[in-house]
C-alpha cells in the first residue's frame, strides 16, 4: 500500500511540473505575440523548404527557377541552410512561430496562422491560379490522340465531371471546369495513363474513383516525367499522357490537350513580417541565398 | 513444454535476421552502384538532381556530432544522479525521485521532440541566435532522453559494489564524498561506461525528436546554434516519396546505421565480458 502511495505521489508531482512546464511555454509564446508589433528587419531570413523527392518542392523550385535545367543535367540550388521539413503541416508551424522565416506550401493547404505573399502583385488565390495570373502555379494536363477509345474518353468526362473535380479539390489542388456530375454509359476496357510523377497521385485518387464506379473499367497508371508521358502519348503507347506543364508546339500538333486541374503554391510567411510582396526573382534570390537578410527586401 | 520457450526464443532471433536480409539485400546493391567511397563519402545528397548524388558523409558526421553533444549534457547528469540515487538519497525522496526518472523512459519520443519544439527551438532562438532548429536543440533534448537509461544502469551498478569496499574508505579517515567518488565509482567503472555506450546507442538511433528540431540541413555544423540532418533523419524524412535508386539509397543509410548499432553493441559486450573477468 505504502509503495502504490509513493508511486502516486511521484506521478502527481511530475504531472504538476509537467503542466507548470507547458503553462511556461503558452506564457512565452504569448510575450512573443506582443512583441510583433515591431518586426525587425536586420535579422536573417529563416528558409524553410520541403525534403527532396516531395512533389510541392519539385513544383515550387521548377517555377521559380531554383532548379536549373541545362540540357540532361538538372541542379536544386536551394540553399544548404535551408531548414528541411517533411510535412505541409510543420512547415505551417515553423513559419508561425519564427517571425523571420519563409516557407511554400500547396495552396490548398494555406490557413489563417501565416500570410501567404502576393508573388509580382498578384495575390495567391484559387481565382489567380485558374486564370493563370499567379506566377507560381502550373497547370496538370492530360493528352490524346484524336482516336481514344470509347472507355478513355468516358474517364477523361468523368475527370472533367463535378464528381472528378471534388477530388482534385480535396487533393489541395485548383479546379478548372465547373462540370455536371458524371453520368458515363460505363463502358468496358482498359486504359493506360502515363507520364508526369506530379499529376500522378491525383491521377491515381482519379482512377481509383472511376473504377468504382464503372467497374467494367481497368486502369493503370505508370509514372514517369511529363516529356515521357507524351512521347508515349504520342507514339500510341498509353491512352493519355499526364504534363505538370504546359505542352510544346510538336506535342500541340500530334495530340488534344486538356487542363485537368491547376497546382498554386502559396509563399508564406509569419504574420508579423511586414513585406506583403514578392517577385518571384526575389523569392528565387532568398532561396538560392543570394538574399540572406530581410532589410534587403523590405526598403 | 520446452518447445515451446525455444520457440518464442527463436523469434526475437528470426526478426533480427530477417531485419538484416532485407538491409543488406536492398542496401549493399544501391551501394555498389552509388559507389562506397561517393556514398560514405559524399558531401553532396541531391536525390533528384540530374544526375543524381547520394553522399551521405555530412549525415554520418551530424550523427555523431548530435550524440556527443547528448553525452556531453547527459553523461554528468546521469552519473550525478545515479551517485545520490545510490549513496546520498534519503529514503522518502528516492520513493518520488526513483520513479520519476523511470518515468522519463515512458514518455513517447514525439512528445519530446514537440516538447523540443515548443520550448527548447524558440528559446534558443531568441537567446543564441539562429533559427533555433540547431545541433544544440537536439543534443539537448536527446541528452535528456538518454538519462533514465544512464540512470538506471549506473545505479546498478554503484549498488553492485561490496559495501567493504565504502566501508574501507571512510575507516581511513576519507569524507562520505570522498569515499564514494574514489573508491565505489571506480569499481564500478566497466558498469558505468557501459551505460554511456547504451545511452549512445539511445542517442544514435533516435528519429522522431530529432527530425523536428534539428533543422534537417544536409551540411556539417559549425556553430552548435547550426542546424543538421542525421542518418535517421535523412530516412524518415524522404522515406515517404523516393521511388527507385532514391529508396535504395535510403535503405543503405540504414545500413551505416546498423553497423554503427552493431559496433555499440560489440564494445558494449566487450565492456560486459572484461567487468565479468575483473569480477
Amino acid at each position: 500500500m505504502k509503495k502504490v502511495l509513493a508511486k502516486i505521489t511521484a506521478i502527481t508531482v511530475m504531472s504538476a511540473l509537467a503542466v507548470t512546464a507547458f503553462a511556461g511555454c503558452g506564457s512565452s509564446s504569448n510575450s512573443n505575440d506582443s512583441s510583433d508589433a515591431s518586426f525587425d528587419t536586420s535579422k536573417t531570413i529563416t528558409v524553410v523548404t520541403r525534403e527532396e523527392g516531395s512533389g510541392t518542392r519539385d513544383a515550387f523550385t521548377e517555377l521559380t527557377g531554383v532548379l536549373v535545367k541545362d540540357g540532361d543535367t538538372k541542379t536544386d540550388n536551394t540553399v544548404s541552410s535551408a531548414v528541411t521539413i517533411n510535412s505541409t503541416e510543420a512547415v505551417i508551424t515553423n513559419v508561425k512561430d519564427n517571425d523571420s522565416a519563409i516557407g511554400y506550401i500547396s495552396l490548398g493547404s494555406l490557413n489563417e496562422t501565416v500570410k501567404a505573399v502576393k508573388v509580382g502583385s498578384v495575390e495567391a488565390t484559387a481565382e489567380n491560379v485558374k486564370s493563370g495570373d499567379y506566377a507560381i502555379s502550373r497547370p496538370f494536363n492530360i493528352a490524346y490522340k484524336s482516336n481514344l477509345s470509347e472507355v478513355a474518353q468516358d474517364f477523361v468526362d468523368f475527370i472533367l465531371s463535378s464528381d472528378g473535380q471534388k477530388i482534385v479539390t480535396d487533393e489541395g489542388y485548383v479546379t478548372v471546369s465547373d462540370g455536371e456530375a458524371y453520368s458515363g454509359k460505363k463502358p468496358e476496357g482498359k486504359i493506360s495513363v502515363a507520364g508526369s510523377s506530379s499529376v500522378s497521385p491525383v491521377m491515381e485518387k482519379l482512377a481509383e474513383a472511376y473504377m468504382a464506379v464503372n467497374t467494367n473499367a481497368k486502369i493503370e497508371i505508370q509514372t514517369s516525367d511529363s516529356s515521357a508521358g507524351m512521347q508515349a502519348a504520342m507514339e500510341g503507347t498509353c491512352d493519355i499522357g499526364m504534363a505538370s506543364r504546359e505542352l510544346k508546339d510538336e506535342e500541340l500538333s500530334a495530340l488534344t490537350s486538356t487542363t485537368i486541374a491547376k497546382d498554386g503554391i502559396a509563399i508564406i510567411v509569419n504574420k508579423a513580417n511586414t513585406c506583403d510582396d514578392l517577385t518571384v526573382d526575389q523569392i528565387k534570390a532568398i532561396y538560392t541565398g543570394e538574399t540572406t537578410v530581410w532589410s534587403d527586401i523590405i526598403k | 513444454m520446452q518447445g515451446v520457450f525455444f520457440l518464442t526464443a527463436l523469434a526475437s532471433i528470426a526478426a533480427v535476421a530477417v531485419i538484416c536480409i532485407f538491409l543488406f539485400i536492398n542496401g549493399i546493391p544501391a551501394m555498389a552502384e552509388i559507389g562506397v567511397f561517393d556514398f560514405i563519402g559524399g558531401q553532396k545528397w541531391a536525390p533528384s538532381n540530374v544526375p543524381a548524388s547520394y553522399g551521405i558523409f555530412n549525415m554520418i558526421v551530424a550523427s555523431v556530432y548530435v550524440t556527443a553533444g547528448a553525452i556531453v549534457i547527459g553523461v554528468p547528469i546521469g552519473i550525478l544522479t545515479a551517485v545520490y540515487l545510490a549513496r546520498f538519497c534519503p529514503k522518502p525522496l528516492y520513493k518520488v525521485l526513483k520513479p520519476a526518472t523511470e518515468l522519463l523512459a515512458g514518455i513517447p519520443s514525439i512528445v519530446y521532440g514537440f516538447f523540443g519544439l515548443m520550448v527548447i527551438v524558440p528559446f534558443i532562438r531568441d537567446n543564441f541566435g539562429g533559427n533555433g532548429s540547431s545541433w544544440l536543440a537536439a543534443s539537448i533534448v536527446l541528452g535528456i532522453m538518454i538519462l533514465p537509461t544512464i540512470i538506471g544502469v549506473s545505479e546498478s551498478a554503484l549498488r553492485a559494489v561490496p559495501e567493504s569496499y565504502y566501508e574501507g574508505a571512510l575507516a581511513l579517515g576519507a569524507t562520505k564524498e570522498r569515499s564514494v567518488f574514489k573508491t565505489i565509482l571506480p569499481a564500478s567503472k566497466s558498469g558505468v561506461l557501459a551505460a554511456v555506450v547504451l545511452g549512445i546507442g539511445r542517442a544514435l538511433g533516435e528519429t522522431m525528436a530529432v527530425v523536428l528540431i534539428a533543422g534537417n540541413q544536409v551540411q556539417i555544423p559549425s556553430r552548435l546554434t547550426d542546424g543538421l540532418r542525421t542518418l535517421t533523419a535523412n530516412i524518415v524524412m524522404e522515406m515517404g516519396y523516393s521511388t527507385g535508386l532514391h529508396r535504395q539509397a535510403l535503405i543503405a543509410t540504414g545500413v551505416v546505421l546498423f553497423i554503427f548499432i552493431l559496433l555499440i553493441t560489440i564494445s558494449m559486450q566487450a565492456i560486459k565480458s572484461r567487468s565479468e573477468k575483473h569480477g
